[in-house]
């Protein structure tokens, strides 16, 4: 057997060698390549509260992703400045930047134009936060919704306070709502109703009082309230009246045996807690909330508050994070930065240990996750916590609250 | 304006507009969303331009006009299955009609400068609570369009990117024609002799009420169409969102910083304001500051107002025309 090497052997070698060790090479750098993800949000103008919220929840996911050596990602951010027109504008920017998956967009208005931008580029956009019902009615193939529909949202809100009612020996039989008069508070007020109705609660409701979006003082509305004899409060609210309602309350001494928000936000934010402390104890509200049972959700949470203790671990920044967390699982089947690759992962998506409460993250044939929960939350030592349904607490209600000069 | 100065205008115009409708070949889909907006605020702009401009009638309620092109378009197609342009064509209609009712109301009874602003104020936010109220479009809840099953662009009006940039492009070039042919005729004239003096103008003949009601309706067409198209666009209406007051102060803001009264002025406007608004977000991203877009846009706002009062475009004419004699003279 002739053993040397000729020249021409030598380099046929030398070839292939370099051929097959440049190979491995490639496959680790496309590992290595991260993947750009998108994130549209309304961090400035009117949404800029509940916007900047999600961005927090969202660069909290990239961080423990990559603790935890997830799939590579590079979140880039574009802001919507609240206005629904730049949904779509901030969609083609971070398409063209090379992002291969989205998440967003906060508020209706802006995802519908986002998706159309996604539809027609075809990369998918995960949903963190937009509760109209329509999104998903509209025909779109590259959206994933990890957010309960408003009308979802109200129905549990509503079978909550029915759980409640069937759990004490003195049942509210009344009930009054305060609304905020603007679109939300509207469109709130008419599902909750109308859900009040299909439902067929045993709590009449005596009044529905509407005050302005801009309204300095609530006085006047409270005193209706009171006025009706209601033992239910229904405030429909965001955080800023819900403090003025409850400073109100306190000053007329009004004392129903509940306060309830229907789906509402608020009470479960740190400016609502920090601003009336015991005060703002027992009121309640039925939203989507931190899985409180299950340990690493709440460690998390607890993480994200040592490191921000000026906000809360609330559902804005829990949606959020689980959306990232959501494009990692799907990045880490799909094993691709291709976007009808992450597409296909996506609507196989199967997340049973996640930090929301609920079931597992699946996406049905229209991109809805219909398995998320709504927990009935109450302030009890300045800290909203999980007093219904029975699955998820970690608490006993207080029921009826105690009167606010007795506290 | 000599006839030579005008086919040197026309000139820069033809010019201006070929290069933008061939700017979608070279750039890319972004660019092209945010030249989307620019025509679109562009256009808007043109539409107000045409009442405030050359009719000194100041309007803070055309968001009602954006939203009842809208609606209009959006429930044409979406409920009763009729074609976009036909919804176009109710819009303006519709939208004429209301705007002659609202003349009508404000120059009949002598409701003149502020008080006719208030006025157009009240009638659109009447117009947007409405819409919030009335459950057949959606009220509170929004009214939204099915993604299209498409058959043909110019037939359902529904596409991608470029084709709406293609869209506002178009009424662009229509807006500034329509208005061109306009104010150099003889009903131009007598809407700018109005908005000098209008007592001077009645004095010589000229019928102010019957011309102004037909300012306000033309104007108010002209909005709803670009309303139609900003529903095919955006595929959901909400009454806050259309005919909200933030639409209504948005759509002035190119004018006035390009410069009213002029052609060219709300076009000038829509390339300074949309682009310093994406840049000033990009830097606020980019920076981690949330707000300071807002800060730079309102900065930069401000400067124009403080050091070009007139606006952008009439300095700019003025030297181009100065430029133009010179290079002519030479």
């Amino acid at each position: 057997m002739n053993t040397r090497f000729s020249r021409r052997s030598l380099i046929k070698s030398a070839g292939a060698a370099a051929v097959m060790s440049a190979l491995p090479m490639r496959f680790s750098w496309a590992n290595n390549h991260p993947t750009k993800v998108g994130v549209i949000l309304p961090t400035s103008g009117v949404l800029a509260f509940p916007g900047q919220a999600s961005r927090r929840g969202v660069e909290f996911a990239g961080m423990i992703n990559k603790e935890r050596n997830g799939p590579a990602m590079e979140l880039i951010y574009a802001d919507t400045e609240s206005k629904a027109e730049n949904g779509r504008v901030a969609a083609e920017k971070l398409i063209r930047e090379g992002c291969s998956v989205l998440i967003g967009c906060w508020d209706t208005g802006a995802t519908i134009s986002a998706a159309q931008a996604c539809e027609a580029a075809k990369v998918p956009l995960v949903i963190n936060i937009a509760s109209a019902p329509q999104i998903t009615e509209q025909g779109f193939t590259q959206i994933f919704r990890n957010f309960t529909p408003a009308t979802q949202l109200v129905s549990n809100a509503v079978q909550r306070i029915r759980e409640l009612a069937a759990k004490t020996d003195d049942p509210p039989k009344t009930a009054t709502v305060l609304y905020v008069n603007d679109t939300f508070g509207q469109s709130a007020l008419k599902a909750m109703q109308a859900e009040w109705a299909k439902q067929n609660l045993p709590i009449e409701i005596l009044d529905t009082i509407g005050y302005d979006v801009r309204a300095k003082d609530l006085s006047v509305e409270v005193a209706k309230a009171k006025a009706t004899g209601a033992e239910l409060l229904l405030p429909i609210t965001r955080v800023n009246d819900a403090i003025m309602i409850v400073r109100e309350m306190v000053k007329q001494e009004y004392n129903p045996k509940a306060i309830i928000g229907p789906g509402s936000p608020g009470p479960y934010e740190k400016a609502f807690t920090d601003a009336l402390g015991k005060y703002g104890d027992d009121y309640m509200v039925c939203v989507p909330w931190l899985n409180v049972k299950n340990p690493r959700a709440v460690e998390l949470a607890k993480r994200f508050e040592a490191m921000d203790s000026k906000n809360r671990f609330e559902l804005n920044v829990g949606f959020s994070y689980e959306a990232v967390d959501i494009v990692a699982d799907a990045l880490r089947r799909a094993k691709s930065n291709d976007a009808a690759a992450i597409h296909a992962a996506l609507k196989t998506t199967d997340i049973k240990d996640h930090v929301m409460w609920g079931g597992p993250i699946q996406f049905n044939e229209k991109g809805q996750n219909p398995n998320i929960g709504v927990a009935l939350l109450q302030n009890q030592n300045s800290e909203p916590t999980v007093v219904g349904p029975a699955e998820a607490a970690v608490a006993e209600v207080v029921y009826p609250m105690r009167p606010f000069n007795e506290r | 304006m000599n006839n030579a100065t005008t086919r040197m205008w026309g000139g820069l115009a033809i010019a201006f507009f070929a290069i933008m409708a061939f700017l979608p070949v070279v750039t890319s889909d972004s660019i092209v969303a945010v030249l989307t907006l620019i025509m679109m605020f562009a256009f808007f702009g043109q539409a107000w331009n045409l009442m405030m401009g050359y009719v000194g009638q100041l309007s803070l309620g055309h968001g009602l006009y954006i939203g009842l092109g809208a609606y209009a378009c959006a429930v044409s197609v979406g409920t009763f299955g009729l074609s976009p342009w036909l919804g176009i064509l109710i819009g303006a209609a519709i939208s004429a009609v209301v705007g002659a009712f609202v003349a009508w109301l404000g120059f009949r009874f002598a409701v003149k400068g502020i008080y006719f602003t208030l006025l157009t104020i009240a009638v659109a936010e009447m117009g947007r609570l409405s819409f919030e109220n009335w459950s057949f479009v959606g009220g509170n809840a929004g009214y939204f369009l099915r993604v299209a099953q498409d058959t043909h662009p110019l037939l359902s009006l529904r596409g991608g990117t470029t084709f709406y940039y293609f869209c506002f492009l178009v009424l662009s070039i229509l807006g500034f024609w329509g208005t061109a042919l306009l104010i150099r005729s003889r009903l131009g004239y007598f809407w700018r002799a109005i908005r000098e003096d209008e007592d001077a103008a009645r004095a010589i003949g000229v019928r102010a009420l019957r011309l102004k009601i037909l300012a306000v309706m033309i104007s108010a067409a002209m909005t709803s169409v670009g309303g139609s198209f900003y529903a095919l666009l955006s595929g959901s209406l909400f009454p806050d969102t259309m005919m909200g007051m933030r639409f209504s102060i948005e759509i002035i803001i190119a004018p006035i910083i390009g410069g009213m009264g002029t052609l060219f002025g709300p076009i000038i406007g829509a390339f300074f304001v949309i682009p310093i608004n994406e840049i000033s977000n990009h830097a606020a991203q980019s920076m981690g500051i949330f707000g300071l877009n807002t800060l730079i846009y309102g900065v930069l706002i401000l400067m124009v107002i403080v050091f070009l009062p007139d606006g952008i475009w009439p300095p700019v004419a003025k030297r181009i025309e100065r430029w133009m004699k010179g290079g002519a003279s030479s």
